[in-house]
């Protein structure tokens, strides 16, 4: 039995064994459990290729799994995230929920699925895999019922609508190449004509980047992320929709797919390749989605919309074509699942006290819950991209990589959706934690060790990660191998780049000097004295619990009043009417297959092989 | 690297940022009294305003969040002034390069928006909302200034930059070289140290002097101490993109000087843009400028 075999049978076993205990109150533990064995196997592979033992042959096609580089470590996130994820839920989070059977089986049957999706080596066992995710995918976010249920119907259109267009693309290869194997594809795809590859990436493009939410494509993945049940969103927040992205590489982005998109050149403008078309979708991407997220007020779809950007940036990297971009974008994806997972438990963990995340709802949690305030500013300040947190390092390497590959003005790009997103993760900390505690949050109180945590450990390890890039980039230079790129010389503090290289143990260790320095300044003064919120300048008013006074709803009407008309969503109109037609024309179709007309519908289909057949 | 010439420049380093900062604040000060036909402050009045309000008996905090702020508002300017590289002190600017230094800068605002936060008081937080506003309009064209510095260069690392700036004489200085970066430059670091027409963000009769709100005491020295830091700061990376730098303080200080002079020379004139005027300004002018100057740097 191999590797892959022992970890397929584990994923195989953990989804029977929630499906059938699911309900018992020891089941989050036994998860935690699960996924903790999964990982060690993972970790015991090793990014070593690990095939399957079994494969099947369908009309002259094999199709066989195997476990490169790149899968597995994507699959180290997957299983870290599903582990994070059952840990939260199995203290008291996971007490409050009505189904959590269900709930801990879609997330066993989703890592299930995932782990076959990455271990695919073909393009037929690539597609099965990406269905069965879909289909898992769908469970997990519909299972609220309500919104959640909508939000998933509206990503079930989207992901039917992809994996049509992933088939196509794959029928084309088959037709065109007479095989399914991904090997004899890429030894193929120097001397593919144009327009065939130009069909093959806008049919994979469009399948792959609706589930990585590629812009045009992104619309369902706010809602339907944001809306399913805190621990399994963690989840599908922080690894779900980077599937798209590995697939991407899998089949297009490796060294030899990117020389060959550089070289293609768009039909109607000669001097644009199909890279830089996808760089800039990409920067898109990172942009739009940042700014949208900045006008939410609900602090699940803040962080979702920003889910969107932060994968326009990995691709951004990967598009550059560069060891270093390349390096950057996969040691975001990693980045990205540690603050983005810790930032959505916190987010529960309040709702799960305060009931609510509507940001002009809240404030001044900082003095009732301290341990999620510094999980959370620990995780904006790695969304956010600063020092010292590990966003910062991935970000660099995509930006370094730009200005290497004379990019400037998607480096711009780049960093005006940083800037976005500062913005926009400063108002989340400020409208739930800061300013003005609400007379209804007096009594609230910690959310329980089980929940903070998870989150503060996830934090943690986005802290080493940002001190110490050296141990997420040995992760990352697996996959590299695995593509075929070359590796990028680091050490453990970050890298020697001949034109000016990173070192965070001393950028980390200068800036906690400072702020030891500054701390130096601050206590030359008298000691200080806390007074009570109410204690304030209101201009001449006593303040009082029935005064409110907190500034949180339209939180920046300046940049709003010069953005706000760019972003009034004719796209969103355009697809609210089309799903609309989706939904008449499924109605008129549910309408016919009553069952009430089950004896007419065998009637005509007699009659009609009858009059085929006579 | 020798282990003790580390230790003086980590221990000098900010020392020196924050007495050549109080001279740019008094010169600030000076030159806006001239303008107003008054004699301005004596030598040490920056110092002695920090040293009476952090001698003040009653120091008032509204929680942690706003005692730690401080620190990092100040260390996140330590950390960006050990990095700089001045005359003889650049013995860590290997180690960062232009590109963490601008995301480092940026530690310092977060760190400021997050104790005004904790204050509770709508007024600074209306500031911060305001400031942060600002930051996303004079980032943008920084950014581009800084990609453009990057691509003329062909490195990001500040040494090298002065190297490069030093070894050629001044003809070879940003300014005479991509003078139009240079001016875009100029003018987003003016908005940089909310200067007006960028001081949106303090208007003090209308939100109470927005982050200042209830700061006092050391608080507010604190923040005293971060206007030193900050000028200090944002005119070395100035001088050090565009006017190559210095090998010896007598060349390099005057430089820096001329930056902050020019900002707070003209800021005097002139009134307060809204929050979005002074972002509709930012991306209009010097934005294209910026982009012009970007454009000649590809073009060769």
């Amino acid at each position: 039995m191999t590797g892959l075999d022992f970890l397929l049978l584990l994923a195989t076993a953990t989804a029977i064994l929630l499906f059938m205990r699911g309900d018992r109150p020891e089941a989050g533990w036994l998860a935690t459990g699960a996924y903790a064995v999964q990982l060690l196997v993972l970790l015991a592979i090793g990014g070593v290729p690990s095939q399957a033992s079994f494969s099947f042959t369908i009309q002259g096609n094999t199709l066989s799994w195997q476990l490169s580089g790149l899968g597995w470590f994507f699959g180290l996130i997957t299983v870290a995230a599903a582990l994070f994820a059952a840990w939260y839920s199995a203290g008291d989070w996971g007490k409050q929920q009505a189904h959590m059977r269900v709930q801990h089986t879609a997330l066993a049957l989703n890592v299930l699925a995932m782990l076959i999706l990455l271990s695919s080596a073909d393009l037929l066992s690539l597609f099965i895999g990406w269905e069965l995710v879909s289909w898992a995918s769908y469970l997990i976010m519909t299972q609220r019922g309500g919104k959640a249920g909508d939000a998933a119907f509206r990503y079930l259109l989207y992901a039917m609508a992809g994996a049509m267009a992933i088939l196509a693309a794959i029928t084309l290869i088959a037709v065109r190449l007479n095989t399914l194997s991904l090997e004899v594809f890429w030894l193929n795809l120097p001397t593919l004509p144009s327009d065939l590859l130009w069909a093959l990436l806008l049919l994979f493009g469009a399948g792959f980047g609706i589930k990585m939410a590629l812009l045009p494509f992104h619309l369902w993945q706010p809602e339907a992320y944001a809306e399913t049940p805190g621990a399994s969103a963690t989840f599908l927040n922080a690894i779900a929709g980077r599937m798209g992205l590995f697939a991407l590489l899998l089949v297009l982005l490796h060294p030899l797919g990117l020389e060959r998109l550089a070289h293609l050149a768009d039909p109607l403008l000669q001097f644009v390749n199909a890279r830089t078309l996808l760089a800039w979708l990409a920067a898109l991407t990172a942009i739009i989605p940042t700014f949208i997220a900045l006008q939410q007020t609900d602090a699940r779809l803040l962080l979702a919309w920003h889910g969107i950007g932060q994968g326009g940036l990995m691709l951004l990297g990967i598009m550059t074509g560069s060891t270093l971009g390349v390096a950057g974008g996969l040691l975001h994806v990693f980045n990205y699942a540690t603050y983005q997972a810790a930032l959505f438990f916190v987010v529960t963990s309040v709702a799960y006290r305060t009931g609510t995340t509507d940001l002009d709802r809240l404030g001044g949690l900082i003095t009732r819950m301290p341990w999620s305030y510094v999980a959370l500013l620990m995780g904006i300040i790695g969304l956010a991209g600063l020092p010292p947190m590990n966003g910062f390092v991935s970000k660099w390497m995509i930006y370094k990589a730009l200005i290497d590959a004379q990019m400037p003005l998607l480096l711009v790009a780049a960093s005006i959706s940083t800037l976005g997103t500062i913005l926009s993760v400063y108002k989340l900390i400020h409208n739930m934690f800061l300013g003005q505690l609400r007379p209804a949050h007096y009594a609230v109180q910690e959310a329980p060790w089980s929940m903070t945590l998870p989150a503060l450990i996830l934090a943690g390890i986005g802290f080493l990660t940002g001190m110490m890039p050296g141990l997420a980039l040995d992760l990352v230079d697996k996959a590299q191998l695995a593509l075929g790129y070359a590796l990028v010389p680091h050490h453990l503090g970050g890298m020697v780049h001949p034109g000016g290289g990173l070192n965070m143990l001393w950028v980390v260790g200068i800036l906690i000097y400072g702020i030891a320095i500054g701390a130096l300044i601050f206590f030359l003064g008298n000691r200080r004295h806390l007074t009570h919120q109410w204690d304030n300048y209101a201009g001449g008013h006593f303040l009082s619990a029935d005064t409110p006074y907190q500034y949180s709803a339209h939180f920046y009407p300046g940049v709003m009043r010069v953005i706000g008309p760019w972003l009034r969503g004719q796209v969103l109109h355009l697809e609210l009417s089309l799903r609309h037609v989706v939904h008449v024309l499924a109605d008129a179709c549910h309408a016919f297959y009553q069952p009430t007309h089950a004896v007419l519908y065998v009637l005509i289909v007699a009659v009609l092989a009858l009059a085929w057949t006579l | 690297m020798n282990l003790g010439h580390l230790l003086l420049d980590m221990v000098l380093m900010p020392l020196v940022a924050f007495i050549v900062g109080l001279m740019l604040v008094l010169m600030m000060r000076r030159v806006r009294a001239r303008i107003e036909r008054r004699v301005g402050p004596p030598l040490l009045q920056p110092l002695f305003d920090i040293i009476k309000l952090y001698g003040k008996k009653t120091q008032i905090s509204h929680g942690y969040m706003q005692d730690i702020s401080v620190m990092i508002l100040l260390g996140g300017y330590i950390a960006s002034e050990i990095f700089l590289p001045v005359p003889g002190m650049d013995g860590l600017a290997q180690q960062a390069d232009l590109l963490t230094l601008m995301y480092l800068l940026m530690v310092p605002m977060l760190g400021m928006a997050l104790g005004v936060g904790q204050t509770a008081n709508p007024n600074g937080s209306i500031g911060i909302s305001r400031a942060l506003s600002a930051m996303l309009a004079y980032d943008v064209p920084f950014v581009i200034v800084v990609a453009g510095a990057a691509l003329h260069y062909g490195t990001t690392s500040l040494p090298a930059i002065i190297a490069m700036q030093q070894a050629a004489g001044a003809a070879s200085w940003g300014i005479f070289n991509v003078p139009l970066l240079a001016i875009a430059g100029l003018l987003s670091i003016h908005a940089m140290l909310g200067k007006e027409p960028f001081e949106i963000y303090v208007a003090p009769a209308e939100i109470a002097t927005g982050p200042m709100v209830e700061m006092s005491g050391k608080y507010l020295g604190s923040l005293f101490v971060m206007q030193c830091f900050q000028l200090y700061t944002v005119g070395v990376l100035y001088t050090t993109l565009f006017l190559g730098g210095g090998t010896a303080w007598l060349t390099f200080l005057p430089k820096v000087f001329a930056v902050i002079f020019l900002s707070v020379a003209v800021t005097n004139v002139y009134g307060r843009y809204r929050s979005e005027d002074a972002i509709r300004w930012l991306w209009k002018w010097p934005t294209l400028i910026a982009l012009l100057g970007l454009a000649v740097v590809l073009a060769r």
